[in-house]
């Protein structure tokens, strides 16, 4: 057997850095709900900014944040997704990337919000049905769910009324009747595969007397917008869509990446009120889309740009960092085993950039302990290069 | 496994469940034409029969108002046991011509043991939203009866629906809202070639009560035993009778077969007393030889179920054979054994 492998489950011991592990990504890809953001305040007070307006107006409102590779965006997506899901009133959904065009934008939303969810905004709907025409007056999807179990509210007395309720709302019929079958097991997962745009089958469209075929960016945005018109007629303040990666939309054909950014542009357009849509896009490519697409730059107005960290966002970053590890309290404001002047050079060499400092810090820790240092030194992270 | 067995007391008398009771064409164009079989067949001492035929059969229902009782009009004794329901296959392509109340009048006077609320059937080519109205109409003619009957006989809420959570929703209901003593489940023959989804319909009306159940229009040889499977009590066909109408000769375990294609053989492979000694050019003169056999088979189906089951041995092994033959009832069957598994 050889021996030049050393393969153990045996963790490392950090406490002599007081921490009780590393708390640095060692693929630092942003964590799906971040605990941590950093520094650059001029974007978090223009997101803030952006999402509160739309909160507290129920006008829509759009931003685009760039900034270079790692510098964040995705991560400053995601923190403030995360934020967002705590309010009650609102749905988000995060896009990683615009993939082919509006479809599956709205594809990525409605997967992002997910089966149950989606299915529990149809009995929130049915709900509200039940309300208006019964005695009954269900608070919300898990009380109307047990109000037909029990049989105290009768389905074939509120579905038609739902139906015709919602495609008024929605002014889409078809959006209507697969929300609704939405709460039925024979046809929900059909339902569910039709409102994420995957496609289904002649006959499973006809089990739900559903005649259009959600496949292209046009039914994609009317979708959308029927589905942002429920949620407002329930009483839901806005919806939030993030989409990351805007960039990839310039490997598309010019007439694609035209496609989709008309397909956005009509979706803000029909949808003046409830909708926030938070791009994350790289800088030049989005200089690219502000010459040549002003119909749909205009449409966004707003734009924030990630920088690269300086000393003192680095140094706040570190400390929040190794804060998630700390043994004790006392210790959590401390820099230690790194010293203001290692993190200077780690600056220098990574250039400001988050993705590559964590994945430093995270490297220099672990040798850190294997060498038994006292500290990280500005020769030990020399060295590393 | 949710096969059961349960005896009910019944104004003529006790019945034992599982049952299937033999459709009676009384009351239809050429009156009952049906051969006898109450008393030969002794697990049958049963009928159904339809409300609104017979009240609507002038002469018929003239005499049965001038005491001739039903089942002196049947031909059958006294002691039959006799399920009315509202006829509401009628209604499927038809407007209701009856009210909840004049039903079960009709019901009273047939002396019948079992009533079925009225119902409008559903059909398959039919809008969503006309089904809808179609179920939501069956459940207050169902609630009607309930307020109506005043207990001399037994009253099942006739339920429709082609989604479980229908089935399941409508049971609740009318189990909080009336007073029944069990439920029958119809529509069911317009998708009865669909089994994955008449076995989830089955299911879920199962599951949703523990009361009597009842399942109009499928009691053929394929489906019994998916029906003793899960936890049917009663169930009804007239499948004996068409059947004998276009020659088909139906075999235990194999399912119909048309005499036409049987060319050589001088005797049937069935020892019932009908078929026992006759030849088989005898039973292919003589319809109501036919009928009469074509019973003798479901009867069989069931006694075999029943055998099975009450000797111990694995009923989910004989399903196993049982449906071995046909890809499409052994995928339902597979299916419907996966959800028992679950509940049970």
């Amino acid at each position: 057997m050889s021996s030049n492998f050393n393969i153990t489950d045996q963790q490392r011991d950090y406490s002599k850095y007081g921490l009780s592990g590393n708390p640095f990504p060692y693929s630092p890809v942003p964590a799906e709900n971040p605990e941590i953001f950093c520094g650059q305040s001029h974007v978090s007070e223009k997101i803030s900014s952006t999402v509160s307006t739309v909160l507290s107006t129920g006008k829509s409102k759009h931003l685009v944040v760039t900034g270079k590779y790692g510098n964040g965006k995705s991560h400053t997506l995601k923190y403030t997704r995360s934020l967002l899901r705590d309010h009650d009133d609102v749905i988000v959904g995060y896009v990683a990337q615009p993939g082919e065009g509006f479809l599956d934008i709205y594809h990525e939303f409605v997967y992002d919000l997910g089966f149950s969810h989606l299915q529990n905004l149809s009995y929130e709907y049915l709900a509200s049905i039940t309300r208006e025409c019964t005695d009954e007056s269900p608070e919300g999807a898990a009380e109307m769910r047990s109000l037909i179990d029990e049989g105290d509210v009768l389905l074939p007395e509120i579905i038609p009324e739902a139906i015709r309720e919602l495609s008024d709302i929605t002014k889409f019929a078809d959006f209507a009747r697969a929300i609704v079958h939405m709460i039925y097991e024979d046809t929900n997962l059909y339902a569910w595969q039709w409102l994420t745009a995957e496609g289904i089958r002649y006959e499973q469209r006809k089990e739900m007397e559903i005649h259009s075929a959600l496949d292209d960016d046009t039914m994609g945005v009317r979708a959308f917008t029927a589905l942002k018109n429920m949620l407002l007629d329930l009483g839901y303040t806005a919806v939030f869509v993030f989409v990351d990666e805007f960039e990839s939309i310039a490997r598309l054909s010019p007439k694609y990446e035209q496609a989709t950014l008309n397909s956005v542009r009509h979706l803000m357009d029909q949808n003046s009120s409830g909708l926030c849509l938070l791009f994350g896009c790289a800088p030049e490519v989005w200089q690219d889309v502000m010459s040549e697409y002003h119909a749909f730059s205009e449409r966004i107005g707003q734009e924030v740009t990630l920088k690269p960290l300086t000393s003192d966002h680095l140094y706040n970053l570190i400390h929040d960092y190794l804060a998630l590890e700390r043994l004790s309290a006392e210790e959590e404001t401390d820099l230690r085993p790194f010293t203001e002047e290692s993190l200077n050079v780690i600056l220098q060499r990574s250039q400001g950039n988050v993705r590559q400092i964590l994945a430093l810090c995270s490297r220099l820790l672990d040798d850190a302990v294997d060498a038994d240092y006292d500290v990280i030194s500005t020769e030990v992270v020399e060295e590393a290069f | 496994m949710l096969y059961r067995r349960r005896t009910i007391d019944l104004p003529h008398g006790k019945l034992n469940t599982p049952v299937f009771f033999p459709v009676r064409n009384i009351g239809k164009r050429s009156s009952d034409n049906t051969p006898s079989y109450v008393g030969s067949i002794p697990d049958l001492p049963v009928a159904m029969i339809n409300t609104r035929a017979i009240r609507n059969r002038t002469p018929m229902w003239d005499r049965l108002l001038n005491g001739v009782t039903l089942r002196e009009e049947m031909g059958v004794p006294e002691d039959t046991i006799v399920f009315a329901d509202s006829g509401g296959f009628d209604f499927s392509s038809g407007e209701v011509d009856t009210t909840p109340k004049k039903t079960l009048e009709a019901q009273r006077q047939l002396d019948a043991d079992i009533y079925g609320t009225v119902d409008v059937p559903l059909s398959r080519e039919k809008r969503a939203a006309e089904n809808q109205r179609r179920v939501n109409q069956s459940i207050e003619y169902a609630l009607e009866a309930s307020d109506q009957h005043s207990g001399e006989a037994l009253l099942f809420a006739s339920v429709h629906g082609y989604d479980p959570e229908t089935v399941r929703n409508c049971i609740a209901h009318l189990e909080k809202f009336g007073d029944f003593d069990g439920y029958a489940l119809g529509s069911m023959v317009p998708i009865r070639s669909d089994y994955k989804k008449v076995t989830k319909l089955i299911l879920s009306a199962r599951t949703a009560t523990d009361k009597h159940l009842h399942v109009y229009g499928l009691g053929g040889l394929v489906y019994q035993p998916l029906l003793l499977y899960l936890g049917v009590d009663s169930f009804d066909s007239s499948a004996f009778i068409r059947g004998a109408g276009n020659r088909n000769y139906l075999i235990p375990g194999f399912g119909g077969e048309e005499l036409q294609d049987i060319e050589q053989l001088e005797r049937l492979p069935c020892p019932c007393p009908v078929c026992g000694t006759r030849t088989l050019d005898d039973i292919r003169e003589d319809r109501s030889a036919l009928v009469q056999h074509n019973l003798w088979a479901l009867a069989t189906e069931l006694r075999r179920f029943q055998y099975v089951a009450e000797s111990g041995r694995n009923i989910e092994d004989y399903l196993d054979l049982r449906f071995q033959g046909n890809e499409v009832t052994s995928r339902a069957y597979q299916t419907a054994k996966q959800q028992v598994r679950r509940l049970t």
